[in-house]
């Protein structure tokens, strides 16, 4: 409960990020370069004297554009698979279930550090490529829990009864689906956080001008003789906004993809 | 035995060939032509001429198909092309390469095992107890922080405060760190894994029998719940595979390591195609290795394991 308080206060700053800051993100006042932390610059500022807690404000909302991105791929598209596979049954339901198996072992940060490479790195593409990278876990989940409802009683009366395929999926198989794939999602949104700090980290694809936590992290890394209160910010956000989301959405507490 | 692991070698073969052949089309269908890009880079005149040449030098001027086969047959013979950025052999600069990268993961995930028993073990003796709640600490914060920022914690801490290391120097200490790091992070995951199979092994009858047979709680935990722990524990190994790789390409960048992902960040924004597919196919062959190497010993460890 206290958790979900915080998280819900985190996420009104970070929605907050993406329409106000108080200072423009990328004005530069190189009079003001490495500022102590003031009235005006509440975290200080940077080598260039731009407004730091700005940066991360606008950072902050682009990346939790990536975690809906990602767990709206996930959900939808995990379902959607996992679903019309366990309907399907027989030979098309397994070469879904072993494409998705393959899928699992592919790193996805690999995978989606050469989609951003491609296709430039933005919240949107950064979302598309994990969220797809990962659609394996989701597919396989979906697919079991749909196969077990199958087998349900309440699922077999209501096929007796004569409903067809479509009304039975949407009425008797998705909401029961639904509640553990959002936990499934909100248990890999921490993950998500992390994998996109890790794009704009490497920084393949980036656009220098965007500032995302992970590219705060490598621009101020040289930094961290003269002022290392520069790379604290952006990563202590990271650490706070993923372990708030692991701690709401227990990771352990979450049932395998078997 | 034999007749098993001759049919998984064969299934590995075959998605190695299946990974290879979408690799191969992604890599070719990317946007950005790579001669163009290196028109621009060597500050060539954009001739018809020269951009012929190139094209034909590095083979771009056949059919897909063509350029596919041809790869194929010089990849398994073990030439896997020229760089064209730098015109050396891709294989010897992976060879060069792949011992770093590759000895930064596995010591990590060797060191992270090493680690993850005793302290799974303790965690366990006494649930709640220091060791319990020590393991699940670092279980969570692992989870919550990149593993680049801890390396920056670590340069600001050994480097700039304490002076021990030189950062960004790629010595023997940085890769030292580098290893630490993913031990760390491993660490924190599998010794909750080796706990928890531990815990419900104990509720099980047979850890009953062995204590009242007179053994302590160390010794049956040990005895009686530790292989079927190690078990769960090398199950987790292969999940964690994947994301060794990932991070120790950050660490790479962070650090400035000559290793493999580091050659792949040079290569990607110049779409230097042999290098490209050479590290799909050694990211590729790492996982299936080490998806073996592990499928073997769980199998030993439990036979009935399908």
């Amino acid at each position: 409960m206290k958790g979900s308080l915080l998280l819900g206060g985190l996420l009104m700053l970070l929605l907050l990020g993406g329409v106000w800051q108080p200072h423009d993100p990328d004005a530069i006042d190189l009079l003001a370069r490495h500022a102590t932390p003031s009235v005006a610059h509440p975290l200080g500022t940077d080598h260039l004297g731009r407004d730091l807690l700005s940066r991360m404000m606008v950072a902050g909302w682009r990346s939790a554009l990536v975690v809906l991105i990602v767990g709206a791929i996930g959900l939808v598209g995990g379902s959607l698979l996992g679903t019309v596979a366990a309907l399907m049954g027989g030979w098309g339901e397994a070469v879904i279930v072993k494409i998705a198996e393959t899928f699992i072992v592919v790193p996805t940060l690999i995978v989606a550090l050469a989609m951003a490479a491609v296709m430039g790195l933005s919240p949107t593409s950064a979302g598309v490529a994990l969220g797809l990278a990962g659609l394996g876990p989701y597919t396989l989940l979906s697919n079991s829990l749909t196969r077990r409802l199958l087998g349900q009683p309440f699922v077999l009366s209501a096929r007796a009864m004569g409903a067809g395929t479509a009304a039975m999926t949407l009425r008797h198989i998705l909401p029961n689906t639904a509640p553990v794939l959002f936990a499934y999602v909100g248990s890999n949104a921490g993950q998500a956080i992390i994998a996109y700090a890790a794009l704009a980290f490497i920084g393949l694809g980036a656009d220098p001008t965007r500032p995302d936590w992970g590219g705060m992290l490598f621009e101020y890394r040289m930094f961290v003789f003269d002022s290392p209160m520069l790379m604290l910010w952006p990563g202590l956000a990271i650490a706070v906004t993923a372990g708030l989301l692991n701690w709401v959405f227990d990771p352990e507490a979450v049932p395998a993809a078997t | 035995m034999a007749r098993l692991a001759i049919g998984s070698g064969i299934r590995a073969l075959a998605s190695l060939l299946a990974v290879s052949l979408g690799a191969f089309l992604l890599i070719a269908l990317m946007p950005a032509d790579p001669v163009m890009i290196a028109i621009r880079a060597w500050n060539l005149a954009p001739t018809e001429e020269t951009v012929a040449a190139l094209r034909e030098n590095w083979g771009l001027d056949r059919s897909l198909p063509e350029r596919y086969v041809i790869w194929l047959t010089g990849f398994v013979a073990g030439d896997w092309g020229l760089s064209f950025r730098t015109g050396e052999p891709v294989l010897t600069e992976f060879l060069r390469r792949l011992p770093l990268s590759v000895g930064v993961g596995v010591s990590g995930l060797l060191l992270a095992i090493a680690l993850s028993v005793p302290l799974g073990l303790a965690a366990a003796q006494r649930p709640g107890g220091f060791a319990d709640r020590f393991s699940r600490l670092i279980a969570i914060s692992v989870q919550a922080v990149p593993a680049f920022w801890i390396g920056l914690v670590a340069i600001w801490l050994l480097g700039v405060h304490l002076q021990i290391v030189r950062p960004f120097s790629g010595g023997p200490s940085i890769v030292a760190i580098a290893t630490a790091i993913i031990a760390l992070h491993s660490m924190g995951v599998l010794s909750r894994v080796y706990r928890k199979d531990m815990l419900e092994q104990a509720s099980r009858p047979h850890f009953r029998t062995a204590l009242a047979k007179g053994l302590s709680r160390h010794q049956a935990l040990w005895h009686h719940c530790h292989r079927s722990a190690f078990f769960a524990l090398l199950a987790a190994v292969r999940s964690e595979a994947g994301w060794v790789i990932g991070s120790t390409a950050t660490l790479e960048v962070l650090f400035g390591l000559p290793g493999i992902s580091q050659f792949l960040v040079q290569s990607i924004a110049v779409r230097d195609y042999h290098v490209l597919i050479a590290y799909v196919m050694v990211v590729a062959g790492w996982m299936l290795l080490m998806n073996a190497i592990l499928q073997f010993a769980m199998r030993r460890l439990d036979p009935r394991h399908a």
